[in-house]
């Protein structure tokens, strides 16, 4: 892996969030490197899904500082972050599920174009009087690129709530991927997934990096986990326990503590 | 072209779709509004203003009708955009409320004697369905364009829209404000249709009336609201018109019949007006809330008669 740059591509620093007097977060830095699998993991409560509502700005964080390619992001809210390529997936599937699986990948490409009564209704017109806006026609193919990418092109005009589980992971996942992200965090993108769907959604995640995408991934399975990632940041409890590659997490003691108890490895 | 009566009854069924739709733009974002009928009353008291007091021509009225209740719209839209479900129905109904009291309280046009005296508006027919014309084209327009397709996206999952990169503070309030300004245009066409309008005529139950177009017709299709309010509008026509076969049958026979009164309620009721209509209303939403709660118009309904075709059929 390249080093790319001396300034990091992301960078948090001194992250809090508190819910009443719970600690979510505690004063947690993280650095990730440009096109690089960064996992986040931790036991359940540990603050991982806390992390990317912070990044993707759908909370606040209560103090610390995220700078995204040197650009502190302070308050900003979350569409103006997709648009500078922060996309995110959700732990617990937030798909539109009235819409086409074909519709929730064109959504992902809206922050491209500003959209206004201007240009879905009087341009388009005069472009096209009884056709559909030219930029309607782009998204759509564009869209279907990305949906063969993921593997869910010939599910293109299913309902998403229609999908089975697996599917509809993918989904959200080719969802943020018609984001053309520089930054993707998913957040336990292989739950409820079989160890084949698994396995194929591992390939899928190291293709998007090779796009030159950078993934953030928080996950429970360590066989994902441990097999594609770059390096591994360890919540517990809300504070940073260890950092490192995955054979160093593997071998540090307070993350096997925190994890499985006093006993057994990872 | 057609009797004057049956004029009167197209006119009030076409504000009804326009006022219609006034609802099911704020809708598509997952507002509800039981407000338009006071963002009727700003459009058609603007309207007038214009029109009446200033002697302008009927065009600029009804311009001046749909901008000061887009305008309002936008001030309603901003407290709305925290606020959601039966609190922005209680919001919405006290807005409705205030309009009322304002019309009501306010000399310069009229005050409780009502606003009297606005000029006939002689092509009314034309100019209403023009309109809807142009609001059917616009709706299947906004239906495939990215703008109606985050409006959608913000109507099922407002945080999920947001990270897909949908400003939703903007889309949120661009619906309630374009919605407005549609219950503007109603209102202003409603204004110089029946050349008088006063602080009752905009009253609570007319906003419940555009919900129930809305939610009859169907709220996810943009066919919903021209069926629903059409639907509703000619209903008490068609009931009304279920008395001639009743008058076939011989007098002799009902006359000393036991039925005979059963006979004269049924004949009574199909013939009625504002109470039993809202009777008729009433029955008609608890069936289709039984039945079929999404609305008559689903989007899969209109799948096979799109207005605006697809370019590719198949990607």
């Amino acid at each position: 892996m390249p080093e790319s740059t001396a300034s990091p591509f992301l960078r948090a620093a001194g992250l809090t969030k508190r819910f009443g007097g719970f600690h979510a977060l505690r004063d947690v830095d993280i650095e990730v490197r440009e096109r690089a699998i960064h996992a986040v993991i931790g036991p359940n409560g540990a603050g991982k899904t806390t992390l990317f509502n912070l990044l993707s700005g759908v909370m606040a964080p209560d103090s610390g500082e995220i700078a995204f390619l040197d650009r502190p992001l302070g308050r900003l809210r979350p569409h103006r972050r997709a648009a500078l390529g922060i996309a995110r997936t959700f732990q617990n599937i937030r798909l539109f599920g009235h819409m086409t699986v074909l519709e929730n990948v064109m959504l992902g490409e809206h922050w491209r174009i500003y959209p206004s009564l201007w240009r879905s209704f009087v341009k388009a017109s005069l472009h096209r009087p009884l056709g559909e806006a030219r930029e309607e026609t782009e998204m759509r193919r564009r869209a279907l690129e990305t949906l063969e990418f993921v593997g869910l092109a010939d599910r293109r005009h299913v309902m998403a709530t229609d999908l089975p589980y697996g599917e509809q992971r993918l989904l959200e996942l080719g969802r943020a991927l018609a984001m053309e992200p520089r930054l993707l965090l998913l957040d336990e993108p292989a739950a409820g997934m079989n160890i084949r769907e698994t396995e194929d959604l591992d390939a899928l995640i190291c293709k998007v990096r090779d796009r030159g995408v950078t993934v953030v991934l928080v996950e429970h399975d360590m066989n994902l986990v441990m097999g594609i990632s770059d390096r591994i940041t360890v919540l517990n409890f809300g504070d940073k326990i260890a950092e490192g590659s995955p054979s160093e997490v593997q071998l540090n003691p307070a993350v096997i503590e925190a994890y499985l108890g006093e006993e057994g490895t990872l | 072209m057609f009797d004057e009566y049956l004029r009167s009854v197209l006119i009030f069924a076409g504000i009804h779709v326009i006022a219609a739709y006034s609802f099911y733009v704020p809708f598509k974002t997952g507002q509800i509004s039981l407000g338009q009928a006071g963002f009727m009353g700003v459009g058609a008291y603007a309207a007038g203003i214009v029109t009446a007091k200033l002697g302008l021509p009927f065009p600029l009225g009804l311009l001046a009708g749909g901008v000061a209740a887009g305008l309002v719209g936008v001030g309603v839209g901003f407290p709305a955009l925290r606020i959601r479900g039966i609190y922005l129905l209680l919001l919405t109904l006290g807005f409705a409320e205030i309009v009322q009291v304002i019309i009501l309280t306010w000399d310069y046009t009229g005050g409780a004697q009502g606003f009297q005296n606005i000029p006939f508006l002689e092509n009314a027919l034309v100019w209403i369905y023009a309109i809807v014309a142009v609001l059917i084209v616009f709706f299947a327009r906004l239906e495939r364009s990215s703008l109606g397709r985050a409006m959608d996206a913000v109507h099922e999952d407002e945080m999920a829209a947001e990270v897909m990169g949908v400003d939703v503070v903007r889309v949120k309030l661009f619906a309630f404000g374009l919605g407005a300004f549609i219950a503007g245009l109603a209102g202003a066409l409603f204004a110089h249709y029946s050349t008088y309008v006063d602080s009752v005529t905009f009253n609570i139950l007319i906003g419940v009336e555009i919900l129930m177009f809305v939610l009859v017709g169907g709220g996810f299709s943009y066919w919903g609201p021209l069926f629903g309010a059409m639907f509703l509008s000619l209903l008490p026509e068609f009931l009304r018109a279920l008395r001639d076969p009743m008058e076939l049958i011989p007098v002799s026979w009902t006359e000393n019949a036991p039925w005979n009164r059963v006979y004269e309620v049924v004949y009574e009721f199909l013939d009625f007006e504002n109470e039993k209509r809202l009777i008729v209303y009433g029955l008609v939403l608890v069936v289709m809330m039984i039945l079929r709660p999404q609305g008559l118009i689903t989007r899969n309904t209109m799948r096979p008669f799109r207005f605006v075709q697809r370019r590719m059929h198949d990607a």
